[in-house]
């Protein structure tokens, strides 16, 4: 089935579609669908898929019932979970808590960021049928765990969130994905922080090998904010991780970090783009991944510094180890300098575990696969010694434990 | 015999490096190698640890009644082997205590002893590390990063007290050493000898040799042991250098 009869078949299910000019824009994807040559070499989104697998999809969409927030108030924390994409409303003096609604579609269909031709955006803005709003209030200091859980087979999740940290606020957010369905989540999430805001996101994502997850997110960062992200891809699934920052104002940051561990025929492809938009603004960029059997992934950093941001920082990275022959790890990192007081740097590696080392250890009676596997922590070990929770850190080394007791 | 090596020939890469080399180290003795730069000194010191690299193209090796080609890098460490790098690895990551507690509990394990559990570890390393003049500080740290070259060196010797080999085998440990930490590091070395156990020392230079004391010393040339006999030959290697044998 085309797009277009796809699109008007499933029409009543799709939020927004009595909105005529959310219609008008969503005619102009079905137009960009129906005309674009796909060109993979020149197209970041479509490098290692089969588009032809995620256009032409069974549109599926199940409502859920109404889902839980539970408050825990004496930790200022919140425990959400989402229900194929959606959430109940929540509200009390710390945060808010609702469904989106047609005046936020401005927010995601607007954003100049996000690549033009990024057809799962694209995808996302047509079928769009879940998503949900969170306001933390000015100056309240959040902790908050959203665990996506989708209920059935072949559901097709196409959802937006808007996450806003007003000024002076911080949160914490932890966000679960960890589906053993076959299914597909397509997710966008834009991201406000206002001044002197800060947001650290951690995504751990951990899917079954038919579960696919593409996940977008852009966050815009206005004075003295700051957003860290950081992704823990174990998934056997397929995801996609494609993050945009945008550093609006004086001495804001954004900190984009990713570490994924694929094995068997699995895929990942990641990119990370910040651009800079005004003076004294520091990024980092940084993703490492380790690959095992016939796993394949793409990683694609981009560092824009505009004519005003002078005093930038930003720094790119990325690092990969692969396990076997038949593995690989494309890298491509980038800078775009339009200033000219800035320090920005950008660096790969990707290459087999080091014998070396792995001789090292085995000549102080340390067995392969021991010395393998302490190799492959210690490439790492920067990533998992930040983390500062307990329970995060606990959540990530069992993870990283199961990965590791597959590698031969 | 403890070692025996009979007639081996190594190659790497299609050159010939090692050849038909014999060399015999009983239990208790403190045999030295001197040769020139490419001689195969290291070469013979990474075929005895069971780097891969290399392709064995004639020979024997025993090792305590063992045929050493049917035990793997780690086997050969198990059963008693050390090997004190010439270089050592850096491995940013992985913390020096665990790693060498992980390492002595692997020879105990092959060994049918029980394994040393972390109090009674921590207090044999804090010793040895003290006696070496090693700082606390630096068992904090990871496997020879950011040390300099002496600090390397001298975790070499420490990681060989702690494992306490059968068989050492020191790959030009006096190089990159000022004369401090070549006290420091001989000391170490001299402290584990009994008769028990066995040092092959590889070195170009004498200077190592006033330190620890060698019973034999062999000199190697183009990959074969062109002269064996006692320490004295040290002293026609000072003289002459190594032209004459060659």
């Amino acid at each position: 089935m085309n797009i277009q009869d796809n699109y008007l078949k499933n029409k009543k299910n799709i939020f927004f579609s009595e909105n005529k000019d959310i219609e008008t824009h969503r005619a102009k994807l079905i137009n960009i669908f129906e005309n674009d040559r796909f060109d993979k070499k020149n197209n970041e989104s479509l490098k290692n898929i089969n588009l032809k697998n995620f256009i032409d999809f069974k549109y599926k969409y199940l409502t859920p019932e109404e889902t839980s927030v539970i408050n825990n108030n004496q930790e200022n924390s919140y425990s959400i979970v989402s229900v194929n994409g959606q959430c109940s409303s929540f509200k009390d003096d710390k945060i808010e808590i609702s469904k989106i609604l047609d005046e936020d579609y401005n927010d995601f269909s607007e954003n100049n960021t996000i690549e033009k031709n990024d057809h799962f955006v694209n995808l996302n803005s047509l079928f769009l049928n879940s998503g949900f709003k969170i306001i933390i209030k000015k100056n309240n200091n959040i902790k908050i765990k959203i665990s996506n859980i989708i209920t059935d087979d072949d559901l097709t999740i196409f959802q937006k969130n808007n996450i806003i940290c007003e000024e002076g606020s911080s949160l914490n957010l932890i966000e679960e994905y960890e589906n053993k369905n076959n299914s597909t989540s397509n997710i966008l999430n834009v991201i406000k922080l206002e001044k002197s805001s800060q947001l650290n996101h951690f995504l751990i994502q951990d899917n079954s090998p038919n579960h696919n997850l593409i996940i977008t997110s852009h966050s815009s960062c206005k004075k003295d904010s700051t957003y860290i992200q950081k992704v823990y891809n174990f998934s056997e699934g397929y995801v996609r991780n494609f993050h945009y920052s945008e550093l609006t104002e004086t001495n804001s940051e954004a900190d984009l970090q990713g570490i994924f561990f694929l094995k068997d025929n699995n895929t990942s492809n990641n990119k990370t783009f910040v651009k800079h938009l005004a003076e004294d603004c520091k990024s980092n960029q940084v993703y490492k991944g380790i690959l095992n059997d016939r796993s394949k992934a793409t990683y694609f950093s981009n560092t824009h510094v505009d004519q005003v941001a002078q005093k930038t920082e930003g720094y790119q990275l990325s690092k990969g180890i692969l396990l076997s022959d038949n593995a690989s790890y494309f890298s491509k990192p980038e800078l775009k300098i339009y200033a000219d007081d800035v320090k920005c740097s950008h660096g790969s590696t990707i290459g087999p575990i080091d014998e070396n080392a792995i001789f090292y250890l085995r000549s102080r009676g340390m067995s392969k696969i021991a010395a393998t596997k302490i190799l492959i922590s210690s490439f790492i070990n920067e990533e998992l010694s930040s983390i500062d929770s307990e329970q995060m850190s606990e959540i990530i080394q069992k993870k990283l434990v199961r990965y590791l007791s597959k590698v031969k | 015999m403890f070692l025996e090596i009979k007639d081996l020939s190594v190659k790497i890469e299609n050159k010939n490096i090692l050849k038909s080399l014999n060399l015999n180290i009983n239990k208790g003795e403190v045999h030295a190698i001197m040769g020139p730069n490419g001689s195969g000194k290291s070469t013979l010191a990474n075929v005895l640890a069971g780097k891969e690299d290399y392709e064995i193209l004639n020979g024997k090796i025993n090792f305590k009644d063992n045929d050493l080609f049917d035990l793997n890098i780690e086997e050969r460490a198990q059963e008693g082997m050390f090997l004190a790098f010439q270089y050592p690895v850096e491995i940013p990551g992985v913390n020096i205590t665990p790693f060498l507690h992980s390492a002595i509990n692997s020879k105990r394990k092959r060994m049918n002893e029980e394994e040393i559990d972390n109090l009674s570890f921590a207090k044999l390393l804090k010793s040895k590390a003290s006696d070496l003049g090693i700082n606390i500080d630096m068992l904090k740290r990871s496997v020879n990063t950011g040390f300099s070259g002496g600090e390397k060196k001298r975790y070499e010797i420490l990681q060989m007290s702690i494992l306490n080999p059968d068989l050492a085998i020191l790959d030009e440990t006096d190089s990159g050493l000022d004369i401090d930490a070549l006290k420091i590091v001989t000391d170490g070395v001299n402290k584990l000898k009994t008769n028990d156990n066995s040092f092959l020392i590889i070195t170009h230079y004498q200077k190592l040799l006033d330190y620890i004391k060698p019973d034999y010393l062999h000199v190697m040339v183009n990959g074969s042991i062109v002269k064996s006999g006692g320490p004295e030959i040290a002293a026609e290697i000072e003289k002459d250098g190594f032209q004459k044998f060659q």
